[in-house]
Formats: structure tokens, C-alpha cells, sequence
């Protein structure tokens, strides 16, 4: 049997929401121990109490509550000593009752709970309410081992922190559209971005134009608008690999640009540096005779590389060079096409290995900008709204 | 109060329109004080400042001032310089741009 059971639960709004981190385990386990310590060390502002139904009453199993929030003054502790307490400890005997904790089990296990209260959180209805409900929850998610692993694999790339209201896309779902705001005009490009559709497919990019006329803290404005959405800040970097990407960076840029025609040492540099501050590096091969022999020499490959456009003058088809050949030499890498995107090119593009199609000024400049970037997604296949999709199965 | 036409308001249009915004004093102390209350906005609601920031100041200073309002440039109707202007009690419309 495992040693211990973890669960968490979040329930109810703000303020008075409630998160609970609990551990289950046997009294003679390394919960038992916790236990005990916790019990017998309290410290400032975090005094472990024991969960009573009512005073007098304690639950079984035997329970801890340990405020995650410093309890500064009287007010604070009341919220914990009333309905806090008397919620998680209703909870556990409920879940006892309900068969969640087998009931030969509650006086062999322990329980600690760790109890989130917002100091602004008033009413004691929904301060009980919500405790009880997120307490019995973490306890069934913990009995049950939930989330499974292939869960959390899932689902780590489609969920949204509901306290911070977006997620970090690592752009593992292609194809993507690649909006790129090239007009050194923020009112405009401000217009351009609330005009584009609310969808997981589009990714924004912060032109080289715009970055050098604002600075890169452009981005942050960028997300402020779009939290939800991939950034890209297109630097073309030449020199100065690592301080250029951090930089970007902290301007909370999620994918940064080089030039494939910056020395090796500073491409292998900037890469470095994306991956320490867990951005993805994308490599712009504007110019670069032959991709493919740059590659080859990068002792670390970027996480994108994007390819020009060449127009084949003979049959006047486009083509953005061996993307095949590519994808052998770097593994998982995605594949950006630039230069002459249309949508009826949009096809051509994806089947020739595309993952991302950058799209300027045919969506930038178009008189309607939401219909033209939907125009581009429907092409693509593409469903317009992920995002919000509501989650029903936990 | 804000003048839109019903396919306006139904259109996510960018397309250039006019923000005419009255100011609350005439003159050069009017344009200060709109820029005073436009950073008071954007502190107070924890907005990075608009990169074009500099360029605005510069801009709302050497507008022409058409019946007390400064007529601004913008391209969407959900643009932050509306909001502002709604959330700071200033009186505006917004119009096509010629």
C-alpha cells in the first residue's frame, strides 16, 4: 500500500474560495510523524489545530488543519477556529461515512489538511460551504489516486489556472497562425490585436519593426491585451545570444527570435538562454542560403524554425525548401512558413509540412481583420474557440 | 455619451475612427490634465503603460482643439483610450475618420 494519499481541491468564488491540500496516510506512516511534529512545533501565524465537528468532537480519522495563510489577528483566527474547522472535520467524517475513507481505516489513518482562508473572505456561509465541499473532494481525488498520470499528461497543455486566467502554450497542437504586426503603430497594432479571434491557433508576433520602435516591453503590452496567447517577439538577433533572449524574456515573450545568420556561438547561446527561462527559440533563416548546413553545425537546434518563402520561376509555384530534411536533422521542431501566405496557398503550405503559417498584412491590413484571420483558420482546419471550453469531467 | 451606428456596434471593425474627447479645461491645462488622468487610469488599474506613451503626450499637446474636444486617432471602439475616457468621466464620441 502507498505511504500516503495526496489530494487537492479548489471550490467556490472569490474570496471566500477554498483550496485544500490534504495528505491520508497511517498513523504509523510518514503522515503519523508530520502529524505529531505539526502538532507539537506550532509556529507564528500558522497554528495547526485539530478538525472538531464541534467542540468537543474531533473527527475520525484524526485531522489537522494547518492555515496557509498567516493568521494576523483575531478576525483571521475565527475564520479558521469557526467555520473552517468545523467544515474540513464534517468533511472527513462524511467521507467516512460515504465509504471515500474505509471506515476500519479511521482510527489508523491521519489526515493533514491545509487550508487556504483569503483574509478578505467574510462570509462564513460560503467560507463552510466551500471548505466542505473542496475538503471531501481533495479526500475522494487522494483515496482515488486522481489525477492519474496519462491525466495530467492530457491535460497539461490545455488547462488554464483559474487564478491567473491563461496558460503557458508550448505550441503542441499545430498548425498555428502567425499573426505578425510589422506596423510601427501601437494604436493600430492595439486595434489589429482586439480585432483577432479568441483562438489557441493564433500566435501573435511582435514584428522586428514594431520591437525597434517601442522596445520590447511592447510584448507585455501585447499579453496585457492577450493573455491567453503565444507571443512571439522577433528580435533577429545577431549578437549577444543570451542577454538579447533574456531580455525578451522578461518581457514575457514566449517564443524568441534570432537570425540563422548570427555566428554559431550566439545562436547556441540564445538557445541556451530560451531554455533556462523556458521560452521556445525560434530561428529566422531570412537570407540564409542553406538552413540545413547551419543546423548541422548548432550543437542545440531551436524549438522553430522558420523558412522563407523561394518562388520557383519556372512552374511559379511557391516552396519553402526541404522541410523533410529538416525535421530529420532536428527531431521535434515545428516549422514556420513565411513570405506570400494567402489563403489559397494555406493548403500547399500545410501539406508541404507546415506547422505555423505567418500571415502579415493579409490579415493586418485587410479591412476586416477578424473575418480574414477566421478565413485563414478555416482553411487550416482549424476549431476557432479551445480555449474556453468548459471542464466537465473534474 | 458615445454616438455608434448599429452596424458599427455589431462590426469588431478596425478601420480608423475619430475619439473626440472633451477636455476638462480649455487649453493647454485641459491636454495636461487629460494626460494626468489617463496615467492616474492606467496606475490605478495596474495597465502597463501604452508603449506609445511619449508619442500620445507629444500628440494630445499639439492637437487643434474643435469645439473643446481633441479628436484622436483610434482603431477600434474597445480601445483602451475608450475606456479610459468612460472610466474617467469624460464626454466623447466617436466617428468615422475622414
Amino acid at each position: 500500500m502507498t505511504d500516503f494519499f495526496v489530494g487537492e481541491a479548489l471550490i467556490g468564488e472569490e474570496p471566500e474560495v477554498a483550496h485544500i491540500d490534504l495528505i491520508v496516510g497511517k498513523k504509523n506512516s510518514s503522515v503519523g510523524i508530520a502529524f505529531a511534529n505539526s502538532i507539537a512545533q506550532p509556529r507564528t501565524g500558522h497554528t495547526p489545530i485539530l478538525g472538531v465537528i464541534r467542540p468537543n468532537l474531533p473527527a475520525k480519522p484524526s485531522t489537522l488543519i494547518v492555515p496557509k495563510v498567516t493568521i494576523r489577528n483575531l478576525e483571521d483566527a475565527e475564520k479558521i477556529f469557526g467555520p473552517a474547522q468545523s467544515a474540513v472535520a464534517k468533511a472527513v467524517a462524511d467521507a467516512v461515512e460515504e465509504g471515500i475513507i474505509p471506515k476500519e481505516r479511521a482510527e489508523e489513518f491521519v489526515v493533514i489538511v491545509s487550508v487556504f482562508i483569503h483574509p478578505r473572505g467574510k462570509d462564513y456561509q460560503r467560507i463552510y460551504r466551500y471548505n466542505y465541499a473542496a475538503t471531501k473532494l481533495a479526500l475522494r481525488r487522494a483515496m482515488e489516486n486522481f489525477p492519474s498520470i496519462d491525466k495530467v499528461l492530457e491535460e497539461k497543455d490545455k488547462a488554464i489556472h483559474g487564478m491567473i486566467g491563461f496558460r503557458i502554450n508550448n505550441l503542441k497542437k499545430p498548425p498555428y497562425l502567425e499573426v505578425a504586426l510589422d506596423i510601427p503603430d501601437w494604436r493600430r497594432v492595439e486595434g489589429i490585436i482586439r480585432a483577432l479571434p479568441r483562438s489557441d491557433a493564433i500566435i501573435i508576433e511582435a514584428g522586428t519593426p514594431l520591437i525597434k520602435r517601442y522596445g520590447v516591453e511592447v510584448v507585455q503590452k501585447i499579453h496585457q491585451l492577450r493573455p491567453e496567447s503565444v507571443v512571439i517577439a522577433d528580435l533577429k538577433t545577431l549578437d549577444t545570444g543570451n542577454l538579447e533572449a533574456r531580455i525578451a524574456g522578461d518581457a514575457t515573450a514566449d517564443v524568441i527570435g534570432f537570425s540563422g545568420l548570427a555566428p554559431i556561438k550566439t545562436m547556441e547561446k540564445f538557445i541556451e538562454e530560451c531554455k533556462k527561462i523556458g521560452d521556445l527559440s525560434l530561428m529566422d533563416t531570412l537570407n540564409v542560403p542553406n538552413p540545413v548546413e547551419i543546423l548541422k553545425k548548432l550543437k542545440i537546434k531551436p524549438d522553430i524554425i522558420e523558412l522563407h518563402r523561394a518562388i520557383d520561376v519556372e512552374n511559379e509555384e511557391y516552396a519553402w525548401g526541404n522541410i523533410q530534411e529538416i525535421r530529420e536533422l532536428c527531431g521535434n521542431v515545428l516549422i514556420a512558413v513565411a513570405g506570400g501566405i494567402r489563403v489559397n496557398n494555406v493548403e500547399a503550405a500545410l501539406k508541404a509540412g507546415a506547422d505555423i503559417l505567418v500571415v502579415g498584412r493579409a490579415i493586418t491590413a485587410a479591412k476586416d481583420v477578424t473575418g480574414a484571420a477566421r478565413a485563414f483558420l478555416q482553411k487550416m482546419g482549424v476549431e476557432e474557440v479551445d480555449q474556453f471550453r468548459v471542464m466537465t469531467d473534474f | 455619451m458615445v454616438v455608434l451606428s448599429e452596424r458599427e456596434a455589431e462590426e469588431e471593425s478596425v478601420f480608423h475612427k475619430k475619439l473626440k474627447i472633451k477636455l476638462k479645461e480649455k487649453g493647454k491645462q485641459g491636454r495636461i490634465t487629460l494626460l494626468k488622468d489617463y496615467l492616474d487610469y492606467l496606475l490605478r488599474s495596474d495597465k502597463t503603460l501604452p508603449p506609445d506613451f511619449p508619442t500620445f503626450a507629444r500628440e494630445i499637446m499639439g492637437l487643434d482643439e474643435r469645439g473643446g474636444f481633441v479628436h484622436i486617432k483610434i482603431w477600434h471602439e474597445k480601445s483602451e483610450l475608450v475606456e479610459f475616457t468612460k472610466v474617467m468621466g469624460y464626454e466623447y464620441k466617436i466617428d468615422h475618420y475622414d
